[in-house]
């Protein structure tokens, strides 16, 4: 609502006004020099983060096998991860009539990367937080949406309606640059025409490859990736970066990769310089979308994120979930596989008899698991992740600055974050009160060495980094906080360097062990979006229903 | 010691000093009246029926004056000293009493009382000065001498202020600033004794620092008058505020002139109390002359209780649900004296419930079925009212009416936002109700528009209307739904949670108007 900016009312006005004379009848005395410190300490809130404790303790392995087993179980198919892609493998499995599996989730919430958290204001997403209306091929995708009744049924043309509620409501997206709020993220505001050029030029180029298809006849870029066309003309820009293709195209506009670095920040946590072209190009080119009621730029989304779909995932299968409980170990047995499995709440060891076994796990983990039966994977070098720093702001009032009101994402030109969405955005309620999630990816040194400095952080060290931000777009809104979590990522996301895609390594990590060791997971593609997540499980269920 | 007669004789008759001093009776003089003033236009301004407030303010205030003069008596020893003190009194509490009025009069609750009391305190400050001041100088002059140069002064400078304060400084200063800038006077007053008196050497030092801290405040509070009467109101509003408050969720401006009353919504005029009738008549009777057994009404927006009062005239209205998101708004229309005049009580009759809730939250959660849905929100000048005028909207609003039930939306301007008025007509429309759009003219808002919304066809002219309207006949609703060619239909776009197109029509119709 517009009240943003009336947010100072007479009252405050009045107190300031009484202060000022205050003021100046004790002469201003020990005033000056104290209104540039911003105060954080009013602020309340912690560190919060993926379970990395029990997920490090996967690098002493050595430690743990010398716990005492306190339970031995059985089970047709365990999974191991309760992200996407695991939550989406059982429930693939349960719609095959496979229903005796066990989902061992080393964290204690479900839904991996779409972790959400709530508080009296709001839901909010810890991590990912939108899905993109699918393409009306990705048939599984929409059946599971159909099934969450998030679609409503479809119109005249056989096009999906979606729900209202979830579609994102307008206004979209807004972009502070040149000290002024614009509407949409691609640059205007103040961009010369040569840089408006060359934009236009990039969106014509992009049209161009939306609709290309490959000798195979197959969609040059589509999602799943893996079902984009084999054709070497548009597989071989993953072998150069996207920063390189930029120069070669002639894309120097200093405004539009701006835009193109946010753009691979947001969907890979990576550089223009560590993203391939191909999948730089695939992050404009595979939405294609189509519904009654949207268009191919439109998303769905929710106060939780995609927590939202992780709970529909998972409401999507009945087979008991263990929670705190952290696989650490597979091996063969003369018919299916042994899983060794740390309980965080008995701080012992639980041994599990599977047949088969989905590890719907994030490689950084998954070659710890496997480094018996499959050690080779240690040695693999194509699996980068960021850190990612995410904020969730419990606002009293938002102050800001001219031109476009608070928009769904807001995002800060030339920022060392990718801006903030409104978590309540799709709440209805009209007030001043709102939750904003802040996202930063850590993208400024090497991965590794990135990590290690996020985790020697403070709490005041971001939340200060993160206001000083803030405030140049608000000024004024240090005091409008009230909350603030900060959850570090250390591996927020999988980064699709150049060659990744479509390389050795993602193809032999998708391949099973002894036909009872299975993989799912978004890394399997490259790309860490939900439709990828979402895909594999169902790739990864589908193998293990064919090897029964 | 001197004789009566030897002092007869070195009566010096009144030195250059003294001369200052009468002047500065005229200037007391004139302070005092000019406070008498500013509470009474004050009180007629935000409680209106100006007769009756100036007839009070008056009388109190020359009663006040009379037991200031009483009081006089008792005040003994150094009168120079008292005479200052009294002045800085008179500046702070005089000076202070218009902006202090202003902010105090958010707690109507208690302003009569907070009024009469500043007016009483004023009154009685004022009352002590002439008295006192007679005898600072009852030995410089004879009896008849000192009470004619007195009260010649003083007399002269009451015609100074009334005719100064309607002439010159109501328009050119303003209420707040004018009572600040006598307070400062009397604050000079002060001063000009501290300075040239020598018998004020033994305090002069300690009264300087008051003297200072007192221009020091009330020159603060003249600099920052104005904004306390224009900030954040971001238009100058035509006539005098009388109240204004953010709230959390808006900012309500209540402004008089002698002909009407008119509030202001995020500096949107949403009534004027001269023509309001005409407005809500022709939201509320159209749609309930067509269903004469509605019992359980639906209000959403409405705050002011006016469109509830036109719901009560009906017999058959058991019930009415009004549902407005600000508590600020709703509780002024409660408890305000001339608001709740306005409303007729509406809003505190025992079948109204209100409801402080979002609209679109609440009818949500709501299970009720209601025969007639009154909605009258605020345009869709922005992304949160305009999501109030959406299909997702509407689609919960049909499932809360009775079978037979309709709903009356307020749909702006027709003439100024001709595709912002089809384009609600339109949404309506796309999600299956029967339309009926109409319009009406209100002299303060211009040509206004409505859209009818039904379950089914079910609506005629000529049920029955309660006695008593002003404008709503059968023949002027039949008359309301022809729309002449510069407001005929024009096709739109659906407005859509998803797209709000009509916050973005409604913003290009109306920004030529400066809305």
């Amino acid at each position: 609502m517009d009240t943003n900016s009336d947010a100072v009312g007479r009252r405050t006005f009045l107190a300031q006004a009484g202060a000022g004379m205050a003021v100046l009848l004790t002469g201003g005395i020990g005033v000056s020099g104290c209104a540039s410190a911003r105060s954080i300490s009013h602020i309340q809130g912690g560190m919060a983060g993926a379970n990395h404790q029990s997920g490090h303790r996967l690098r002493a392995i050595s430690e743990l096998v010398r716990l005492p087993v306190s339970e031995k179980l059985t089970t047709n198919v365990l999974i191991a991860g309760g992200g996407i892609s695991g939550l989406s493998a059982r429930r693939w499995l349960q719609r095959q009539g496979i229903s005796d599996t066990l989902l061992a989730e080393m964290d204690g919430q479900t839904g991996g990367n779409a972790a959400y958290g709530q508080n009296s204001v709001s839901a909010y997403p810890y991590g990912a937080h939108y899905l993109p209306i699918p393409d009306l091929r990705n048939q599984e995708l929409l059946d599971f949406l159909t099934e969450s009744r998030i679609i409503t049924g479809s119109d005249a043309q056989g096009l999906p309606i979606y729900d209202d509620y979830f579609l994102c409501h307008d206004p979209e997206e807004r972009l502070f640059i040149n000290g002024f709020w614009q509407e949409g993220l691609v640059p205007e505001a103040g961009v010369p025409e040569s840089d408006r050029d060359q934009i236009r030029r990039f969106f014509q180029l992009i049209d161009r490859f939306k609709t290309a298809r490959g000798s195979d006849n197959l969609d040059a870029f589509t999602i799943p990736l893996d079902r984009s066309s084999t054709d070497e003309t548009f597989r071989q820009l993953d072998r150069v970066s996207f920063a390189s293709y930029l120069d070669t195209a002639g894309f120097t506009s200093p405004y539009l990769r701006w835009y193109l670095t946010y753009c691979c920040r947001d969907d890979y946590g990576a550089t223009l310089e560590t993203t391939s072209a191909w999948a730089g190009i695939h992050y404009f080119a595979s939405r294609k979308g189509q519904a009654a009621n949207a268009n191919a730029s439109s998303v769905l989304t929710w106060p939780q994120g995609n927590g939202f779909l992780a709970d529909q995932l998972r409401a999507g299968a009945a087979s008991p979930i263990r929670r705190n409980l952290l696989v650490y170990e597979v091996r063969l047995n003369d018919t299916g596989v042994t899983v060794v499995a740390f309980d965080a709440t008995t701080n012992r060891n639980v041994v599990i008899d599977a047949n088969k076994v989905i590890l719907a796990t994030p490689h950084f983990i998954t070659k710890h698991i496997v480094q018996k039966i499959a050690p080779e994977r240690s040695a693999w070098t194509g699996f980068r992740y960021a850190p990612w720093v995410v904020a969730n702001l419990t606002l009293n009032g938002l102050p800001q600055g001219r031109g476009m009101p608070l928009c769904w994402d807001n995002v800060l030109y030339g920022a060392s974050s990718v801006g903030y969405i409104t978590a309540n955005h799709q709440d209805l309620r009209d007030g001043p009160r709102k939750v904003i999630t802040y996202y930063k990816p850590l993208t400024d040194t090497e991965p590794d060495a990135a990590r290690r400095q996020a985790y020697g952080t403070t709490y005041e060290q971001w939340l200060t980094q993160i206001m000083d931000e803030l405030e140049t777009a608000h000024p004024g809104l240090t005091p409008y906080v009230s909350e603030a979590d900060i959850w570090v990522w250390g591996h927020g996301m999988m980064a699709p360097s150049p060659g990744f895609v479509w390389g050795n390594e993602r193809r032999q990590a998708a391949q099973p062990i002894a036909n009872r060791v299975f993989f799912a997971h978004s890394d399997l593609s490259g790309v860490s979006i939900f439709e990828e997540a979402f895909y594999q499980g169902i790739r990864a269920a589908r193998e293990v229903a064919e090897a029964v | 010691m001197v004789s009566e007669d030897e002092r007869v004789a070195v009566r010096p008759g009144l030195t250059p000093l003294h001369w200052l001093l009468l002047v500065s009776v005229f200037i007391i003089a004139t302070c005092g009246l000019i406070y008498e003033l500013v509470a009474g236009t004050l009180a007629s301004y935000l409680l209106g029926d100006s007769v009756t407030q100036f007839s009070t303010i008056i009388g109190a205030y020359l009663f006040s004056m009379g037991i200031g003069s009483w009081l006089s008596k008792y005040l003994d020893g150094n009168l120079i000293k008292w005479f200052i003190r009294i002045e800085i009194l008179v500046g702070l509490v005089g000076g202070c009493s218009a902006p202090l009025l202003f902010v105090l009069f958010e707690y109507v609750a208690s302003f009569r009382l907070i009024l009469y009391t500043l007016v009483g305190l004023t009154g009685i400050l004022v009352g002590l000065e002439i008295p006192l001041l007679m005898r600072i100088l009852e030995n410089q002059l004879t009896f008849k001498d000192l009470v004619s140069r007195v009260f010649t002064f003083d007399y002269i400078g009451a015609l100074l202020a009334s005719l100064i304060f309607p002439l010159i400084l109501i328009p050119q200063l303003g209420l707040i600033r004018t009572s600040l800038f006598f307070g400062l006077l009397n604050i000079g007053v002060a001063a000009f004794l501290l300075y040239r008196f020598s018998e004020t050497r033994s305090f002069r030092h300690s009264f300087s620092f008051i003297l200072l801290a007192s221009v020091g405040l009330l020159t603060t509070g003249f600099v920052y008058a104005d904004r306390i009467m224009t900030y954040a109101e971001g238009l100058a509003f035509q006539d005098t505020v009388i109240y204004s408050k953010s709230t959390a969720y808006q900012r309500i401006v209540l402004t008089r002139n002698n002909r009407e009353l008119r509030l202001y919504l995020n500096g949107n005029l949403q009534f004027s109390s001269a023509d309001e009738y005409r407005y809500h008549e022709a939201l509320v009777h159209p749609a309930m002359q067509a269903r004469p057994f509605a019992s359980n009404i639906l209000v959403l927006g409405g705050g002011d209780g006016l469109a509830v009062r036109e719901l009560l005239k009906y017999p058959s209205v058991q019930r009415v649900t009004l549902v407005d998101l600000d508590p600020g708004m709703t509780k002024l229309f409660q408890q305000n004296f001339t608001l709740v005049q306005l409303n007729n009580r509406s809003l505190l009759s025992p079948n109204v419930r209100v409801i402080n809730n979002d609209a679109f939250t609440w009818i949500r959660q709501d299970t009720t079925r209601y025969d007639v849905v009154i909605v009258d929100f605020p345009d869709p000048s922005n992304y949160s009212i305009g999501k109030l005028y959406s299909t997702t909207f509407y689609t919960e609003l049909e499932k809360r009416l009775a079978p037979d039930g309709l709903a009356v939306v307020q749909s702006t301007s027709p003439y100024i936002a001709r595709k912002s008025f089809w384009c609600i007509k339109n949404t309506l429309a796309a999600v299956g109700f029967q339309t009926i759009p109409y319009h009406t003219y209100v002299p303060s808002f211009g040509e206004w528009g409505y859209v009818l919304a039904l379950r089914n066809q079910h609506w005629r002219v000529g049920g029955p209307l309660p006695k008593g309207l002003r404008y709503v006949t059968p023949s002027t609703i039949r008359d309301m739904l022809y729309f002449p060619p510069d407001m005929a239909e024009v096709p739109t776009e659906v407005n859509k949670l998803n797209n709000q197109v009509l916050v973005q029509s409604f913003e290009e119709e109306w920004a030529p108007y400066g809305h």
